[in-house]
């Protein structure tokens, strides 16, 4: 758990990856390109000395995921958002199901994210149904502009779309998790477009949409969005680098987030294993808007503020008991192995 | 042939940020006069010069004959932007005097050789990309408007910092602007010509060269300023400060853009920022 000035703060970690991009489950040179896109991206952000090398970027394994996190990453929870990519990658890149290796070994520490792709039709339904038996998942992670075959990706907003978000509601998956930004082929005006998370969160009210990157590079179309309708969040990821290497400019970038989205509707998600949380809890916790931001945007980056944000807001959506979870961590598989268990006792009253 | 050391620029332009790049010339061409052409090409997601941007690689004059490279931050950045800025690379270079031909090379692009070969085959986008969806004059028209409404943010600021009011700013036209080349400074005329201020320059410039770009402001009797969709700007507090708000949004989407790619591009492509 993360201590900001005396005071616990607990993390979760809502933007977490365990994938394979070893050469051997590489089967199409787009396999190739997106890791080391990924990596290129990896290194922008990454302070020198905590980069990692290429082969380790490669595939981090389970093993390493856990010590990151949990031992070394300040992180309490993390939540799985698993990335198909099933063309580029013959097992997959970063699936449900081999994400639920490591989930289901500790599942105190982890929430399992599904996917589907309304372009599936019946079969897609099938394999929801199935992820939601197995792994009695809460939110799916998508990819609206994944290109496939003839097709360049779907709308939120379309017939198909709405059939799958139906059955989310069905089933009690609430959490969809949009990825808007950077995009496999962008080629089309509309490849970055969000306008169509509004009509599906208009729709569906019940269900939570949480648009990851906070719709880079069309940040301004999505916070108009997220300002009219309650139930659209936005993930960090990617923007809360910006703390380490940019600070000013993630505080203009804070400012104008908490102004149009709201401090109830952010989520802190390192996006590992592209960032590490060690370095990263510490920067977004030590950011500060200046007096002249806070005059500028009217609002407070506060530490209530930030723990909402680092924590609290993505445990109303996943339904998780912080006090409860603390108890559990004082004793749980991790703890123990970490020697953790001390952080989670309460701080003796003086 | 020799190979020169770009020389420091005598011109109003800052040139430092091509240092990088490598040249090679025959002096057939003046290379100030081709850096003064490329300065003038933007990244149109990111309405920033090119130059500025490090993404230009290399030049080579050979008797006439330029050759322009250029990187971009990611091998997936769009197909579309990337042919926007090889196309104004082409009509930029090619105007300049003594230039023959005008070569441009994409480079690391996932689609660097259809670009390449495309731009330089004078082929249309659409031609080259059957399956893209839009036309290339319709995403520019987009990036060209919210561009447009970024920078209104900062020449609305420099309006107010001299110390005009909504509803002064609001019905602001054309012809109560004048630009003053000779120092940093614009003479702005409110209320009917009762009153002159002035005000920095530079922002109001930039703002007024995209709005023409646009379309926006045309003729002297135009209005200058307006919203996201192009509605002429209201000069109620309330609604003033809305719009304010909103072209505030958009330079902080485009700037926050801007400092992704730059990270990404030094990562990927060695060059720095400052």
């Amino acid at each position: 758990m993360y201590t900001h000035n005396g005071e616990d703060v607990f993390v979760i970690d809502g933007h977490i990856h365990l994938w394979d991009a070893t050469e051997e489950n590489i089967v199409h040179e787009g396999g190739e390109q997106f890791i080391q896109c990924f990596y290129d991206y990896h290194t922008a952000f990454t302070p020198e000395e905590e980069q990692w090398d290429m082969d380790t970027y490669r595939q981090y394994g389970a093993e390493r995921m856990i010590q990151d996190l949990f031992r070394d990453g300040y992180v309490d929870m993390g939540i799985f958002q698993p990335t198909y990519l099933t063309d580029f990658y013959d097992e997959g890149f970063n699936t449900t199901d081999q994400n639920a290796e490591l989930a289901e070994e500790y599942p105190e520490r982890f929430v399992l994210n599904g996917s589907f792709d309304p372009r599936d039709g019946d079969e897609g339904i099938a394999h929801l149904e199935r992820l939601k038996d197995d792994y009695d998942i809460q939110g799916v992670k998508l990819y609206t502009a994944e290109w496939r075959g003839d097709s360049k990706g779907w709308r939120l907003d379309s017939e198909e779309s709405f059939r799958f978000l139906e059955k989310c509601a069905e089933l009690g998956i609430e959490n969809i998790h949009a990825h808007k930004g950077p995009t496999i082929r962008p080629l089309n005006r509309d490849a970055f477009d969000v306008g169509d998370v509004d009509d599906a969160a208009t729709s569906f009210p019940d269900l939570n949409f949480i648009v990851e990157h906070v719709g880079f590079p069309r940040v301004d179309d999505f916070c108009h969005i997220a300002t009219q309708e309650t139930n659209v969040y936005g993930g960090l990821a990617v923007a809360a680098p910006f703390a380490q290497n940019r600070p000013r400019k993630f505080a203009e970038m804070m400012g104008e987030l908490l102004f149009w989205v709201g401090e109830d509707n952010l989520l802190f998600g390192s996006d590992y294993g592209i960032w590490e949380p060690d370095w990263l809890v510490p920067a977004v916790m030590n950011a500060e808007l200046t007096q002249e931001e806070r005059a500028e945007y009217g609002v407070e980056l506060s530490p209530d503020v930030k723990r909402k944000i680092m924590g609290e807001n993505a445990a109303q959506l996943y339904n998780i008991d912080i006090e409860e979870k603390k108890e559990q961590f004082r004793d749980d598989a991790i703890s123990q192995e970490f020697e953790l268990g001390d952080s989670y006792e309460e701080a003796s009253a003086d | 042939m020799a190979t020169t050391d770009p020389p420091d620029s005598p011109g109003s332009t800052n040139h430092s940020e091509i240092a990088h790049s490598s040249v090679t010339t025959d002096k057939s061409v003046d290379l100030d006069a081709i850096r003064d052409r490329l300065d003038h090409v933007h990244d149109p997601e990111l309405d920033r010069s090119i130059v500025e941007l490090q993404y230009v690689e290399a030049i080579e004059i050979d008797d006439g004959a330029v050759t322009v490279a250029f990187v971009l931050p990611t091998a997936w950045c769009s197909p579309a932007f990337a042919w926007m800025m090889a196309t104004g690379i082409r009509d930029e270079v090619e105007v300049v005097s003594g230039v023959t031909s005008v070569t441009v090379r994409l480079s690391d692009h996932m689609h660097g050789d259809e670009i390449t070969t495309g731009v330089n085959q004078r082929r249309s986008f659409d031609s080259v990309f059957e399956d893209a969806e839009d036309g290339i004059m319709a995403v520019q028209q987009k990036l060209d408007e919210k561009a447009r409404f970024a920078r209104q943010h900062s020449a609305i600021k420099a309006l107010q910092q001299g110390g005009l009011d909504p509803d002064q700013i609001a019905p602001l036209t054309r012809a109560d602007i004048e630009l003053d080349f000779s120092s940093d400074l614009a003479a702005v005329t409110v209320q009917d010509g009762a009153l002159t201020v002035t005000v920095a320059r530079d922002p109001l410039a930039e703002y007024l060269n995209k709005a023409r770009e646009t379309g926006l402001v045309a003729d002297e009797s135009d209005r200058l300023f307006a919203d996201r969709e192009g509605e002429p700007l209201a000069s109620d507090p309330e609604s003033f400060e809305s719009i304010v708000r909103d072209a505030r949004l958009a330079a902080a989407n485009i700037e926050g853009q801007g400092a992704i790619c730059e990270s990404l591009h030094e990562s990927r492509n060695g060059v720095h920022f400052d």
